[in-house]
């Protein structure tokens, strides 16, 4: 995990200097830009995670998990995109319970449909984001056009895992 | 972007109305009941450990946030606008989804960088089509997040699968929201500022 911060700060490192190299204002447009979005985040997030917490502590994740075992088929991959729908939280606190799930013998076609449907419909993105940024009607273009997405990755698994002959 | 703040109004007063709009008292409140239902339901003992996880969870987020939106921020102002529009425009076809696809496979950052990409995109007119292509893949692919989460949780092998399995789906989400009879009226860019309200 720490892997994925350095990378981050170096990328930050070197745009900043690119930024500075034009001498122009571009790097405190850019800097100015990321203070009032982090402004925006910081709160809420705070909040959102918080939150989500809590949640992801009232929700049965072990019980869910024994529900999407591979010879539950179909029927795992169908709850494990509703399951991922309900999710309102970011990555942390998603692939935990995904790997919550794994212990607990899910398929994975099932895992796969989970975090499918998770990525695509994380509810505290869509608000905070989606909506102000893009408008409803983006959202329901979009909503619209990845509804199917989460089962048809759950089924493209489960013919891979069938390809394969494991699972 | 100066130009963009609200006249007259100071940048420490703008932070702040940025800050605790409306929407930020719905996370707080969600925030409140949440944490009443998990000491009620699971007990003082599991609430107090989900309070510790949490704190430990934003130490963890917290720099990973302020770099994201550093990046987000220059990525912004230094974008070629005109060069990605035409690279995925209305009339871009098939490259024009399978470019937005990688795009959204390579965008680093969290949602405040992958949607402040998407509306620039969408008011310079680019493709519905390619929109979707792009937020779908960055929502599925990220290469940020498959290496920073995927990994350490679900281990290598899995999330090489997912990624294989998944890697036409943008593309076909991008094909459907192409043939939708849905109109489309993007909020205006401009507006970014006055979101929280």
């Amino acid at each position: 995990m720490n892997f994925g911060i350095a990378i981050l700060y170096g990328l930050l490192a070197i745009l900043a200097l690119v930024a500075l190299s034009r001498a122009d204002g571009t790097f405190q447009h850019g800097l100015r830009r990321a203070v009032e979005q982090l402004a925006v985040l910081a709160p809420r997030m705070v909040c959102a995670l918080t939150a989500a917490g809590f949640i992801a502590r009232l929700i049965p994740s072990e019980l869910i998990g024994q529900y999407l075992g591979g010879e539950a088929g179909l029927k795992a991959i169908f709850l494990a995109t509703a399951v991922g729908l309900i999710i309102p939280a970011g990555p942390v606190i998603a692939f935990a319970i995904a790997a919550i799930f794994a212990r607990s013998g899910a398929s994975t076609a099932a895992l796969i449909a989970f975090i499918t449907s998770w990525s695509l419909f994380a509810a505290h993105r869509i608000f905070i984001y989606e909506i102000p940024l893009l408008g409803p009607s983006f959202l329901r273009l979009r909503l619209v056009s990845v509804a199917v997405t989460p089962v048809l990755a759950g089924l493209m698994a489960l013919a891979w895992a069938g390809l394969a002959g494991a699972k | 972007m100066a130009d963009r703040a609200p006249e007259g109004e100071a940048w420490p007063a703008l932070l702040f109305r940025l800050g605790f709009g409306r929407s930020f008292w719905g996370f707080a409140a969600l925030a409140v009941v949440s944490g009443f239902v998990c000491f009620i339901v699971a007990g003082a003992e599991a609430f107090a450990e989900v309070v510790a996880d949490d704190l430990h969870m934003l130490a963890n987020t917290v720099p990973r946030i302020i770099a994201a939106m550093g990046v987000a921020g220059f990525i912004w102002v230094m974008m070629p606008r005109d060069k990605l529009t035409r690279l995925v425009g209305q009339e871009s076809g098939w490259r024009g989804l399978v470019i937005a696809t990688g795009a959204g496979i390579v965008t680093p950052g969290g949602p405040a960088a992958a949607f402040s990409l998407l509306a620039v995109l969408g008011g310079a007119g680019a493709d519905r089509g390619a929109l979707i292509a792009y937020v779908t893949s960055w929502a599925m692919l990220g290469l940020q997040r498959v290496l920073v989460w995927d990994v350490p949780f679900m281990g290598a092998e899995f999330s090489l699968t997912r990624l294989l399995i998944c890697l036409p789906l943008p593309i076909i989400a991008g094909l459907i929201a192409r043939s939708l009879p849905l109109t489309l009226q993007l909020a205006d860019e401009d507006e970014l500022q006055k979101r929280p309200s």
